[in-house]
């Protein structure tokens, strides 16, 4: 009993100590909680942009139309109304030509150049007529329409800056694909239906919207597997923040492992294996404070994303409705961040190894663990490869508590995975230190 | 008080050993002097006493305890003053002493009255909120001294105490260590300062390669090799060439 009060008296100093020693160093309290706050808040403003979706983001199209008929006028129309894009028609008071729009589009000033081909218009309407006659005539519509030969070629120019991503161009050829489709598949049937002209002469306007709704029979509905309000916070904060949150915390091992260096170097360790008692105690009151330091840097950031993201353009965190989970799982992943510090402390003899070390090491666990981007869209190997990275599965309970209504029984398995990556992490530093004292 | 047998230390990837078959024997309540030059394997014993490093070979007796199975009991005998200062250069001397003290399983007034005894006895009293890095070099050999003392240790332990400080805390610190001897302490002491030895020291061991090879009363050594003094007795016994 005796032995157990001075256990927790030795563990209470050593927190009281730690704390003294993190209150004096004003640089390390700002890294360990200012610049995590000031990253998350950055990347979640910078990473939104790739994450929306494109209908939200209005990009300049530079436009020319060679046509100037029917389906030229439509696309415009079309392209026009759609909010994510912004037609521009003439640059320094000057129309654009062909030759205009390939230099500033080659030149990075514009992103998309459309070309509409002259006789554009003239070419789809006679495909048009043909399927209209070919159409009236097997279900004996009175009508003919006037038709000739096609002529192939007319197709519309796009351009692309040489450095727009992949993903960009297939969204942009989709959307225009889209609006041709449409434009071409309503010409069509405004031509069928006037080879169903009545004797007297009258377009049958009923035939034309009966099959335009017919056209329309089948629909695509987004649903959801959780609650609406859950699902209604799939955005790019839900993602951004809890990832950046996570890193951020990942850094605290940068005052562990130099705290730890720091102590070998200047000799206090030496001083505390001196004094009798477990060093255990000592070690266990320095891991208590770095974990609630962890925490409340954890706390922090997310608080940053529920009432500070909204102030600057973007949706407020949803921190799901399991508070108690949300902590033992900000306890585990700071434990396991704590732990990697200690590791990375131990193993490294100097700061000049261990910080760069430290750093870069989580940069690569975090790519690897999908913080920088989800890891649904990198490769297979890369997908099993996040296995290996805390970090992953972090986020991964993270996204359960926020995102799919976790319970606490359903997240134990994950967090047991991240106590055995702690559990790991101390047994090597345990074999080194132990190794060292040879 | 001290019995050290046989004992045997090679650290890992060195190139020779550190101690190899190292024997001296101590009386209580004397000051004893660890001399030796460079490399002579010092530290390495004084290292091993306090179970910081473990022996290959050979057996450390402290106070009747054994460094193998005891090394609770004699960490609370035995106060170490290792060379380098180890304590917290951010926090002030009374926090860094304050924490030891906690450690040790001191509390409340009798720590406080405990650290300012010693703070006043060094004549740090003053400055005891001061950051122990804004200490001069003899400050913060004394503040290093004090830490090793407030749980009363019976034996005293200082690796080099006085290397690299100003003459008056070199007094300072010599004449504390003659009184906490009169008060029945034994002390083990190293330095190279060896005028400083033969002035302070009942008993002086002379290690070299890792083997002891002189062993004695300080006078009687020095006269039985026709010595001027410590120094020359020193050179004598273990020649003049540079080590490194």
């Amino acid at each position: 009993m005796q032995k157990k009060a001075a256990s927790v008296s030795r563990i209470i100093a050593t927190i009281i100590n730690e704390c003294r020693l993190f209150l004096k160093d004003i640089a390390g309290l700002s890294l360990l909680l200012l610049m995590p706050i000031v990253l998350t808040v950055i990347m979640a403003l910078i990473q939104d942009a790739p994450f929306r979706e494109y209908q939200n983001i209005t990009f300049d199209v530079l436009w020319v139309d060679n046509d100037h008929g029917q389906l030229a006028k439509k696309l415009q129309e079309d392209f026009s109304q759609a909010k994510q894009f912004h037609l521009v028609t003439s640059v320094d008071d000057k129309v654009l030509d062909d030759a205009a729009v390939k230099a500033l589009v080659q030149k990075g000033k514009y992103q998309i150049g459309i070309v509409i081909p002259n006789g554009l218009s003239a070419e789809v309407i006679n495909s048009a007529n043909q399927i209209a006659n070919d159409i009236g005539s097997k279900i004996g519509a009175p009508g003919k329409l006037p038709q000739r030969e096609s002529r192939p070629g007319n197709d519309i120019q796009v351009y692309f800056d040489p450095a727009a991503k992949q993903t960009f161009k297939l969204s942009i050829m989709n959307a225009l694909e889209k609006f041709t489709t449409k434009s071409e598949a309503e010409l069509t049937l405004s031509r069928l239906a006037k080879t169903m002209k009545s004797q007297d002469g009258n377009a049958n306007d009923s035939v034309n919207i009966d099959l335009q709704n017919r056209l329309r029979a089948v629909g695509i509905r987004e649903a959801s597997p959780v609650s609406a309000s859950i699902y209604g916070a799939t955005n790019s904060v839900q993602h951004n923040v809890p990832a950046w949150a996570i890193f951020g915390l990942f850094f605290i091992i940068i005052p562990i492992a130099g705290n730890m260096i720091g102590e070998r170097e200047d000799g206090s360790l030496t001083r505390l294996k001196l004094i009798p008692g477990s060093y255990f105690d000592i070690l266990f009151g320095k891991l208590f404070f770095y974990v609630m330091v962890g925490v409340v840097q954890f706390y922090l950031m997310l608080q940053a994303g529920v009432y500070l993201l909204p102030h600057l353009g973007l949706p407020a965190l949803y921190m799901g409705h399991a508070p108690i989970s949300l902590f033992i799982t900000a306890a585990v992943i700071s434990l396991t961040a704590t732990s990697y510090g200690v590791l990375i402390g131990t193993v490294f003899r100097t700061a000049n190894q261990a910080l760069p070390f430290g750093s870069i090491s989580i940069v690569i666990l975090s790519a690897i663990g999908g913080i920088w981007v989800p890891i649904q869209i990198l490769p297979h190997a890369l997908q099993q490869l996040a296995k290996v990275s805390p970090l992953h599965w972090a986020l991964d309970i993270i996204n359960d508590l926020f995102l799919r209504n976790g319970s606490f029984y359903g997240i134990l398995p994950k967090l047991s995975l991240l106590l055995g990556f702690s559990a790991v992490f101390f047994i090597i530093a345990g074999i080194v230190e132990k190794r060292r004292k040879r | 008080m001290l019995q050290i047998n046989n004992l045997h230390k090679t650290y890992k990837h060195a190139l020779e050993p550190s101690l190899q078959g190292l024997s001296i024997q101590f009386s209580t309540g004397i000051i004893a002097g660890l001399l030796g030059p460079n490399g002579a394997g010092k530290t390495t014993t004084i290292s091993i006493i306090c179970g910081l490093v473990a022996p290959d070979n050979g057996d450390v007796v402290v106070l009747g305890d054994n460094v193998r199975s005891e090394l609770d009991s004699i960490k609370r005998k035995v106060g170490v003053v290792p060379q380098s200062i180890a304590l917290y250069p951010q926090l002030s001397v009374f926090e860094n002493l304050q924490y030891v003290g906690k450690l040790y399983g001191l509390k409340g007034t009798e720590l406080k009255d405990k650290i300012y005894h010693y703070l006043r006895i060094f004549g740090l009293d003053n400055n005891a909120k001061k950051a122990i890095k804004h200490f001069s070099g003899g400050m913060k050999r004394r503040a290093n001294i004090i830490a090793a003392l407030l749980h009363e240790p019976v034996l005293l332990i200082l690796d080099e105490p006085t290397a690299g400080v100003d003459v008056q805390s070199r007094n300072m610190i010599m004449d504390f260590l003659k009184m906490y001897n009169g008060q029945g302490h034994s002390i083990i002491y190293t330095s190279h300062l060896l005028e400083e030895a033969q002035e302070l020291c009942d008993e002086v061991a002379i290690i070299d390669n890792g083997k002891l090879v002189a062993h004695g009363n300080t006078e009687d050594l020095i006269s039985s090799y026709h010595a001027n003094n410590l120094e020359d007795l020193f050179l004598k016994i273990t020649g003049t060439k540079v080590r490194d």
